[in-house]
């Protein structure tokens, strides 16, 4: 039968990623939005402790975590800080499509160093003409004898400053479309290879955001990822692993929203009396708390969908969407709550609200995410 | 060279506590059970001596309920403990300092160990009394409030910083031994991550509650019984001073500290 509690093994991992985000991230997390630092400190602390690369399987070095267990994690790492837990879990983005498409040979040559020692990859899908239609992507690859040769832009690209290794998307022939794309493992390293100027973003301010450049970078064939027409299909499989810790980094935004505006709603006096004891604001906190379950519960349903085996594009599309959404929703009550204080920096809720934003817009568009969950609905009804 | 480490399950700090129905007991439902704070400074200590001293091995030690036990030693395994032995507590035994020391002698004793190693206080109920009986049961002398150890030229002698009046002792002793300690001079680790999922599944000793009873048996006449567990009175009285400004704050509170407190004329 269905069964909500969580086992020793899982309530010890939430518990220490908890404690990890209270003591290392939290105390952090207002000074890093402000000035828009990367706390590499505390990122290369998670990497020592074992919070990145959780996805990595355990015969490259990698924890291994079932999808369910990182989403645990990445709720609580969200709780304290979205734009750190961007930047902590953007390597499992990035080495998704290492072990979706990978041979044995490249899996043990690029996943074994991450796992080694600290290291950062980012994950280069998006263009500046677009990001949702990832099938007209104009990075273009080109063949010369046992290399390829990439040319293009590619931007908002996370943790792209700091990183040692791409995992690229390019096309080989536009008017191919999908079937034109191919994915490679680009060294930063590789002449040609730029990232660009940190990007000032809105929110998300301890990670780390910029364009990256390939100018005639050579890339050995040897760092193809999977076939040459295969490039799109990892991608987008890629995608379906990590759109549900979307789902519990948004979860984890809105317990922090939720966690702030009944603690202060219960030490805030108006006419006599605390308001948490006003309907008005009781309603609000009700509210709340039901759209942070449900979300909760849509990203559990579908990171246990995934663990079963199941592609799960549904289940992690509704989860993503639901939960950014009632991310920005209870964030945006939240600093109802407080009222004038809350549109103050000097407060919490503010930057819980521009956190949220961006998790209705990356790894795949709310818009997109709703097109998908459609499609899946219909073709399981006809 | 064996260290033992003795660790409380303590209620987590953010456990909310209720008496149990009998009104003498904690009610154990939903309470989150961790290893004391100053056990956690030693099992930190331990482990720094162990780093400093290869082929030492260090065995952590829980007496309580057996879910209880296990659990923490499930997270000191996970600190980096080699093994872990849970003694089990006799259902009905009272909460008494000298029953938990009796059984967890029983425990140490059957794995000699060169240095024990504990808090010299549990957060729950600040007893302070099992590491010094322990120490007494087992016929080793014993230094309290420690803040670091150090070996001191081979493993044979340590060096004991103690936290005293005004300042800090130094001492230097000759193994075997057992001290506890009072904050750790330097933070406790974070167990990793594929640590805490190794110790999961790693073995833990268990002592047979029938050696257990036996072990505390001659001080059953001694032990202490808990009358009554209750919660403090809500606190009442709390005032929320209005103010425009901090100067304006600082004056109404002067105010109201002189006025209405009297707390100075």
């Amino acid at each position: 039968m269905v069964d909500f509690s969580l086992t020793g093994e899982q309530a010890s991992l939430r518990d220490m990623a908890r404690k990890f985000a209270r003591t290392e991230m939290a105390p952090h997390a207002a000074e890093c939005d402000r000035t828009n630092r990367f706390p590499e400190e505390i990122y290369r602390k998670a990497w020592e402790l074992g919070l990145m690369n959780l996805n990595v399987p355990t015969e490259y070095g990698g924890t291994g975590l079932s999808l369910f267990d990182q989403c645990l994690i990445v709720e609580e790492l969200g709780r304290a800080c979205a734009g750190m837990t961007t930047s902590i879990i953007a390597n499992c983005l990035a080495l998704e499509p290492i072990i979706l498409g990978g041979t044995e040979e490249q899996k043990t040559r690029l996943l074994g160093s991450f796992c080694a020692s600290y290291n950062l990859a980012s994950f280069c899908l998006t263009e500046p003409s677009g990001g949702s239609d990832a099938g007209s992507l104009k990075t273009r690859a080109r063949r010369d004898g046992d290399h390829y040769v990439l040319d293009g832009e590619k931007c908002f690209i996370t943790n792209a400053p700091f990183a040692s290794l791409y995992t690229v998307f390019a096309t080989l022939d536009p008017s191919l479309r999908h079937k034109g794309i191919v994915a490679f493992a680009v060294p930063r390293d590789t002449e040609g290879v730029t990232p660009g100027k940190e990007e000032e973003k809105m929110g998300h301010r301890a990670s780390a955001t910029s364009t990256v450049r390939f100018e005639g970078a050579r890339v050995p064939v040897a760092n193809r990822l999977g076939k040459e027409d295969e490039g799109f299909s990892v991608a987008m499989r890629t995608l379906d692993q990590t759109r549900t810790p979307i789902g519990a980094l948004a979860t984890g935004i809105a317990q922090a929203a939720l966690d702030h505006a009944a603690e202060y709603s219960q030490r805030r006096v108006t006419f006599g009396k605390p308001i948490s004891e006003h309907q008005a604001i009781q309603i609000k906190l009700a509210d709340m708390a039901q759209a942070l379950n449900a979300a909760r519960l849509l990203t559990w349903q579908a990171a246990w969908t995934i663990d079963q085996g199941e592609r799960g594009s549904l289940e992690s599309s509704m989860a993503k969407c639901f939960a950014s959404d009632a991310a920005m929703m209870v964030a945006d009550e939240a600093i109802q709550v407080f009222g004038g204080y809350g549109y103050m920096k000097e407060y919490p809720v503010e930057k819980l609200l521009r956190d949220a934003k961006l998790t209705q817009i990356y790894e795949g568009s709310n818009e997109i995410q709703r097109i998908v969950i459609a499609r899946e609905l219909l073709q399981r009804l006809s | 060279m064996e260290i033992a480490v003795l660790v409380k399950p303590v209620p987590d700090a953010e456990t909310r506590l209720r008496p149990d129905a009998s009104g003498q007991e904690l009610d154990p439902e939903g309470v989150k059970w961790v290893a004391a704070g100053y056990d956690e400074s030693a099992i930190e200590q331990a482990l720094l001596l162990r780093e400093s001293a290869p082929g030492t091995t260090v065995r952590a030690f829980s007496y309580g309920p057996i879910a209880r036990a296990e659990e923490v030693l499930r997270s000191a395994i996970a600190l980096g403990c080699d093994a872990a032995t849970s003694v089990e507590a006799p259902p009905g035994t009272p909460p008494d300092g000298l029953a938990v020391a009796r059984a967890l002698g029983l425990a140490v004793a059957r794995h000699p160990a060169s240095l024990v190693l504990c808090g010299k206080q549990a957060g729950d109920d600040e007893s302070g009394i099992v590491g010094p009986a322990v120490a007494e049961l087992l016929g080793l002398p014993d230094f309290g409030v420690a803040v670091n150890v150090r070996w001191e030229g081979g493993i044979e002698r340590l060096s004991i910083q103690r936290s005293v009046e005004g300042g800090l002792e130094g001492v230097r002793v000759t193994l075997p031994a057992l001290v506890s300690l009072q904050q750790a001079w330097n933070d406790p680790r974070t167990a990793k991550l594929p640590n805490i999922l190794k110790s999961r599944k790693a073995p833990i000793e268990r002592i047979p509650v029938a050696d257990v009873a036996a072990a505390i048996a001659p001080s059953a006449s001694l032990l202490a019984r808990r009358v009554a567990f209750r919660l403090p009175p809500p606190r009442t009285g709390a005032k929320m001073i209005e103010y425009s400004s901090p100067d304006d704050a600082a004056q109404k509170l002067v105010r109201i500290l002189r006025e209405e407190a009297k707390v100075f004329p």
